[in-house]
């Protein structure tokens, strides 16, 4: 089963973990060389942080890939901006997972609500932002979805809109719920390092 | 008052500078390999380049791994300038590598780890990558140049596709290279997101009616369509050499107290040996033989060329062409006489191809290309003088003469370098002949004479 390839490959994979400023810090290496590290809340359990780094093909490391939470900050960009990169006026595309749904927030996006219209596509395992005057377009798949490889589902997507933010829910269907509280009960078992530094072996 | 002034706005197309070799474009054959007495800047030599362009096709060919070539002849005959010419004519996707014999001998390397890194510098892997490139066409581009005249410029680009329209700010790199490839509202762009690198891809069908001055090679290309960004793959070419560099980097915080290059480990090459093959055959990625060029090769030792016996011997080794100009003289680092100083047995391996001594028409021939490489303009009389010299002492000696002679001329608010400059730089400047002939009556007068000549008295 497909579900059981992705619990497997994390089970396999090298975990360490680390507790620090109210987060349960968790760095997992795969057997094929990717790197993934995680965040989650103590007290609530939620998922803040997830990012991926992976090798190019030439086997150079590249920067964290950010898949949950706030975009790595474009500090470093802007002190070499010789080249280019976004404006910070325009609107900005993050996911904020819930305890029971995948979340995504689109800040800066000062349109009616009827303006937006956020549909499945199934053929291409994605979802599609549109904007009816063509200010903003996005297509997105679902990491997590793909990963267990379940299908997508139309009903489970609802958008609100609100503040110029536009938010897109998708609720997690029970093979992902069964899973994360699998996972969660198995980090809680490691044994985190409540104190700064991971232990970091002098010669 | 200064901050009035306008300020003068830089040109950003590149200065070429003119190099010994900078007139040759190629190896001036035809398409049935037969040389043209004059052509892509090279002149004479006809069995020479005639042999060099059969070891080109071979290279071209790319099946044949570790053949070497030696160009071998007096100074002066065009030994650098056939390597230069088979450079060009390989054209820029293939690698060649060119170093002087002596570049070897550093302090941070090894002279085989050196060696070695110049071989797999000389061979490429052309390989599939994903890059993130944004496709789009231009809206607007805004250029804020400060009021003062200097510091960083600063833009911003308006780029939309059939769905959505996205401001990017600009760096000051990127509005350069946006102002050279003149892009301008209604064009369709693709920007590298990593390089930077632009290129346009014609313009909007929505700009079509507005038929202002626009040649006749304008296309026209249809609005993007979806998202702005996108991922492509492109193909591009590396060395073995680069690879091996990405993959040595010590990972973590070892990686501060280590060097970026140095010397790479025999394990991190096998490895990338081993991977590349794979590559190969699943048919991810291609390999391109190179050339690696190493002018000066008498300056090599006995371990070098018993490395190069070895590393010949390698199915990922690249086409070695050698230039020398010496005769039957000592191996550097032993104590035996060999043709070119090179080992018997590595002489065996190698296909050597002569160069001669120029003749007078082909003299002449050759300070006229320098001369129009140089901008300078000769006079019929000056020009023969110049060959005579060029005959009597050396090609390099006359062609160092012409651009002296045409700073004398322009000195004197003349157009055309006569006799009478040519015979005054002669005068002020020596050849080796004279320089030598002086050296004879004067030796006496020179410093630390006498310690010479008693050690000249022992022999």
């Amino acid at each position: 089963m497909a579900v059981q390839g992705w619990s497997d490959a994390l089970k396999s994979s090298k975990k360490t973990a680390l507790i620090n400023d109210g987060k349960r810090k968790v760095h997992y290496l795969f057997t094929d060389g990717k790197e993934m590290a995680e965040e989650y809340d103590l007290k609530t359990d939620e998922l803040n942080v997830r990012k991926w780094r992976l090798k190019s093909t030439l086997g150079a490391q590249s920067s964290w890939q950010v898949e949950v939470g706030e975009p790595l900050s474009s500090l470093a960009v802007s002190l070499d901006s010789d080249v280019i990169k976004e404006s910070g006026c325009n609107p900005t595309f993050m996911r904020k997972d819930t305890k029971t749904c995948f979340q995504w927030r689109i800040r800066n996006l000062p349109y009616p609500k009827d303006v937006f219209s956020v549909v499945v596509e199934p053929s291409d395992r994605c979802v599609i932002i549109k904007t009816s005057n063509k200010k903003y377009y996005k297509k997105f798949s679902i990491p997590d979805l793909d990963r267990s490889e379940l299908p997508l589902d139309s009903s489970a997507l609802s958008f609100t809109h609100a503040n110029n933010t536009l938010i897109v829910s998708y609720k997690k269907p029970k093979e992902i719920l069964a899973l994360e509280q699998e996972l969660m009960k198995e980090l809680k078992k490691l044994k985190g390092n409540t104190e700064g530094d991971v232990d970091c072996k002098t010669q | 008052m200064a901050s009035t002034k306008v300020p003068e706005v830089r040109d950003i197309t590149r200065i070429e500078r003119i190099g010994a070799h900078s007139h040759i474009r190629g190896l001036g054959l035809d398409d049935a390999l037969e040389p043209r007495q004059v052509s892509q800047g090279m002149v004479g030599q006809l069995a020479s380049r005639r042999a060099a362009g059969i070891i080109l096709e071979m290279i071209k060919d790319g099946h044949i791994a570790g053949r070497a070539v030696l160009i071998a002849g007096q100074p002066g005959t065009g030994k650098t300038a056939i390597a230069m010419g088979i450079a060009q004519s390989l054209g820029p996707d293939t690698p060649f590598t060119a170093l002087a014999g002596s570049e070897i001998f550093s302090l941070e390397m090894s002279k085989t780890e050196a060696l070695s890194q110049a071989f797999r510098k000389a061979i490429g892997v052309r390989i599939k990558e994903e890059t993130e490139i944004i496709e789009g066409e231009v809206v607007e581009i805004q250029i804020d140049r400060p009021a003062t005249g200097t510091g960083a410029k600063v833009g911003k680009l308006t780029l939309k596709t059939t769905e959505m329209e996205t401001i990017y700010d600009l760096g000051n790199k990127m509005i350069d290279s946006l102002s050279k490839e003149k892009v301008q509202a209604g064009d369709v762009i693709t920007i590298d997101k990593a390089t930077g690198k632009i290129s346009k891809l014609g313009r909007s069908f929505t700009r079509a009616r507005d038929y202002d001055a626009m040649g006749a090679q304008t296309q026209f290309v249809q609005c993007p369509e979806g998202e702005l960004q996108k991922r492509k793959e492109v193909v591009h070419t590396v060395s073995l050499h680069e690879i091996d560099v990405i993959n040595s980097r010590t990972q973590g915080f070892l990686a501060l107290f280590s060097g970026d290059t140095g010397e790479i480990k025999s394990e991190v090459r096998e490895q990338i040996n081993a991977k590349v093959c794979e590559w190969r055959e699943e048919g991810k990625a291609e390999i391109i033989p190179g050339v690696l060029f190493i002018d000066e090769v008498h300056m090599l030792d006995m371990e070098c060329f018993s490395f190069l016996n070895r590393a010949l011997e390698s199915d990922l080794s690249p086409v070695l062409i050698m230039a020398t100009n010496r005769g039957i003289t000592r191996i550097r680092g032993t104590n035996y006489q060999s043709p070119h100083g090179i080992p018997i047995d590595l002489l065996d391996r190698l296909l050597i191809i002569a160069t001669s001594p120029y003749t007078e028409k082909e003299t002449r021939q050759i300070l006229k290309i320098r001369c129009e490489e140089e901008d300078v303009e000769l006079s019929e009389e000056a020009h023969t003088v110049l060959t005579r010299i060029g005959m009597e002492t050396s090609l390099r000696y006359a062609i160092q003469l012409i651009s002296t002679a045409g700073l004398v001329c322009r000195k004197r608010k003349g157009t055309e370098v006569q006799v009478e400059d040519i015979k005054r730089v002669y005068s002020l400047f020596l050849d080796e002949a004279r320089s030598s002939q002086y050296m004879k009556e004067y030796q006496d007068s020179f410093l630390f004479n006498e310690t010479q000549a008693a050690a000249m008295d022992t022999s």
